[in-house]
């Protein structure tokens, strides 16, 4: 089908409803010892088919499972990893959020599957396909700090490879979308060709899933067109009103799948139903609709969870309109 | 004033009567009038505290506000606040949003300024949040960019800065923590900050947190205030290496206590500290203060960081 939606990653944990807000009360009350760490997977289960049901509510065609048991981007891959220890708050970009930073203190090793359970059980409870979202292996090595390596790129391979062993696995359990994060890439695009090998890892003999390389956080210039021989089979970047992601695409042709995100969620103000249906009538110059993704440009969770649900609701309204109007 | 002298950047953590007074207030459990008198029983208290160690040029210490930015937005008009969005890990906090014109009604800060001022007979700060940060902090769904939205937050803290020079501060800080995250808005930041300082006869101040300030220095240099105030502990005081490449043509305020640990620092290692930045700085330029404002930190924390802040000063300063 053409024009399909989806989201960027993260949904929203909690909303302003006191029955949305379990999550938040039992991480309290598991800080005062009144819960078990399973009672609180147990919440973590029922917060992750809440926001399952959304997604699904508000209408997208490919879902995630909200990665409701993150606590940042990097902790919840690091801390699967041995080799990584978890230390202190930094801010993550240019945001108001944090993660805590992983230091790698001895060589990282692949033990077992991260994110297999976690999609099992996203998939059992969707009738949409999952798409399972990772943050990619140069963004963790360039977040972390690097304690054991001699060089970067050595870091940078080994996580290649414990990803790849990652995403064979989840190929394996049936995984039809992997989404690889790689926010850091856009600011240190002077490692473009590092990057590229560290693709070559990764991505190697893993047939089964389309792989989607989603770039935020900056702009794909200087990257652009080079950055599509990577081997992956869609890419995703920031194409909210305005972006100067608009006018990169004007230099070359677009030759792969896109997940483009119309839709900011770092900001509350929704976007109007025409400028929207410009944006996609303006990507359609560059890129047939059965290739693309429609998105938000961010993880939901910059917005309360009411303004993240608006802002799907839009963004499925207009895909359908439009999908309608081709017809 | 004193060679060195000691000051505090701003927020100091709410005895536990406040925090409980504050709760009960949310909750319509007593009154607007019983939670303002228990605010300016905490800030009275505060005061004493800091002219009882002796330092030189004393805060409020913020009992009345919550978040830097929300606090002022919920003071002007043209905001809403939003749902809740999470910063870290189970904590949650609610955005402003910009919906209409930004405007002051009525100053916002003036009157506990004067409380405060009426306490003692040293100078007490001004303290505003800049106009880049509250921007940069908020949701905005009413102006075409960040730019403009930023540059009217600029003329309304502006007002604010006058009517506090007005009521007799000396000394006016405005906060700019969110200037060292995105170093190609730094232009930005300072042409807001010459908005809010134009005209100001009182010395002016800017507080920055640690971000990737390599990218933003010397330029930050160009901030039109008398002193940038810096976190400095908390990264080991690496910064100061940057300063000897390029002077630090400011006067500078120096965190010589980190807000962020439990840890009381020793006597010694606050005085190697300011020793280290003497080396670099000339003393005439240099303020003395903890690394940012210590409403995270217990009482009893926060008042042992200050005196030891305090004792070191004082023996360095003899020593000068």
């Amino acid at each position: 089908m053409p024009l399909e939606t989806t989201i960027a990653g993260a949904y929203p944990k909690i909303g302003d409803a006191t029955e949305e807000q379990k999550l938040r009360r039992a991480l309290h009350q598991l800080d005062k010892g009144e819960i078990s760490d399973e009672d609180l997977d147990q919440l973590r289960n029922e917060v992750t088919e809440e926001a399952i049901r959304e997604q699904i509510q508000a209408g997208l065609d490919i879902i995630t499972d909200g990665l409701i048991r993150w606590d940042d981007p990097l902790t919840y891959i690091a801390r699967g990893i041995t080799g990584f220890e978890v230390h202190g708050l930094i801010r993550y970009f240019d945001t108001n959020t944090f993660y805590r930073q992983p230091i790698v203190e001895t060589r990282l090793e692949y033990v077992k599957p991260i994110l297999v359970s976690d999609f099992q059980f996203a998939q059992e409870k969707s009738t949409k396909p999952v798409k399972v979202v990772l943050t990619g292996p140069y963004t963790i090595a360039k977040l972390s700090r690097n304690r054991f390596y001699r060089e970067f790129k050595q870091l940078a391979f080994d996580l290649a490879h414990i990803l790849h062993k990652e995403a064979a696995a989840l190929e394996e359990a049936g995984a039809k979308y992997i989404q690889f994060d790689e926010p850091a890439l856009l600011n240190h695009k002077e490692d473009l060709s590092l990057f590229i090998k560290v693709y070559e890892i990764l991505t190697a003999q893993l047939s089964k899933s389309e792989k989607i390389l989603n770039l935020n956080f900056g702009t794909l210039e200087s990257l652009y067109p080079k950055i599509l021989d990577i081997g992956v089979e869609r890419f995703g970047f920031d194409l909210s009103k305005g972006h100067k992601n608009w006018a990169v695409l004007k230099s070359a042709s677009f030759a792969k799948k896109v997940m483009a995100g119309i839709i900011d969620a770092r900001n509350t103000k929704m976007e109007s139903e025409s400028d929207l249906s410009q944006a996609i009538h303006d990507l359609g110059e560059h890129v047939s609709f059965e290739q693309v993704w429609l998105s938000t440009n961010h993880s939901l969770e910059f917005l309360p969870r009411s303004n993240a649900v608006k802002k799907m609701e839009l963004l499925t309204h207009v895909a359908k309109q439009l999908r309608e109007a081709s017809v | 004033m004193t060679l060195l002298p000691t000051t505090s950047v701003g927020s100091f953590p709410k005895p536990e009567y406040l925090t409980k007074a504050r709760f009960q207030s949310s909750k319509n459990q007593i009154s607007r009038q019983e939670l303002e008198e228990l605010e300016r029983k905490a800030t009275r208290e505060w005061i004493e505290f800091q002219d009882e160690i002796g330092i030189d040029i004393l805060v409020d210490g913020e009992m009345y506000r919550g978040d830097m930015v929300t606090y002022f937005a919920e003071n002007f008009k043209g905001f809403e606040i939003s749902g809740l969005v999470r910063s870290y890990g189970n904590r949650y906090y609610r955005k402003p949003v910009a919906v209409a014109e930004i405007e002051r009604v009525n100053p916002v800060t003036v009157e506990w300024f004067k409380f405060a001022q009426g306490l003692t007979k040293k100078p007490v700060k001004g303290m505003l949040t800049g106009p880049y940060t509250i921007m940069d902090w908020s949701f905005d769904e009413h102006y075409p960019s960040r730019r403009d939205f930023c540059l009217r937050l600029a003329e309304v803290v502006h007002e604010e800065a006058k009517d506090l020079e007005e009521a007799g501060a000396q000394h006016i800080q405005i906060d700019e923590p969110a200037v060292s995250v995105r170093p190609e808005e730094l232009e930005l930041a300072i042409e807001a900050m010459g908005i809010v300082t134009k005209g100001l006869k009182a010395y002016t101040l800017t507080h920055i947190c640690y971000g990737d300030f390599p990218k933003i220095y010397p330029k930050m240099l160009d901030f039109p205030v008398n002193q940038i105030d810096l976190e400095l502990s908390n990264n080991e005081f690496d910064l100061l290496g940057l300063f000897k490449k390029t002077p630090f043509t400011r006067d500078i305020g120096l965190g010589v206590v980190d807000v962020h640990s439990h840890r009381v620092e020793s006597k010694e290692e606050v005085k190697a500290r300011i020793q280290k930045a003497l080396k670099i700085i000339p003393k005439e330029k240099i303020y003395v203060s903890p690394d940012c404002g210590l409403k995270t930190r217990e009482v009893e924390e926060a008042k042992a960081k200050l005196r030891v802040m305090v004792e070191a000063t004082k023996e360095v300063r003899e020593a000068l």
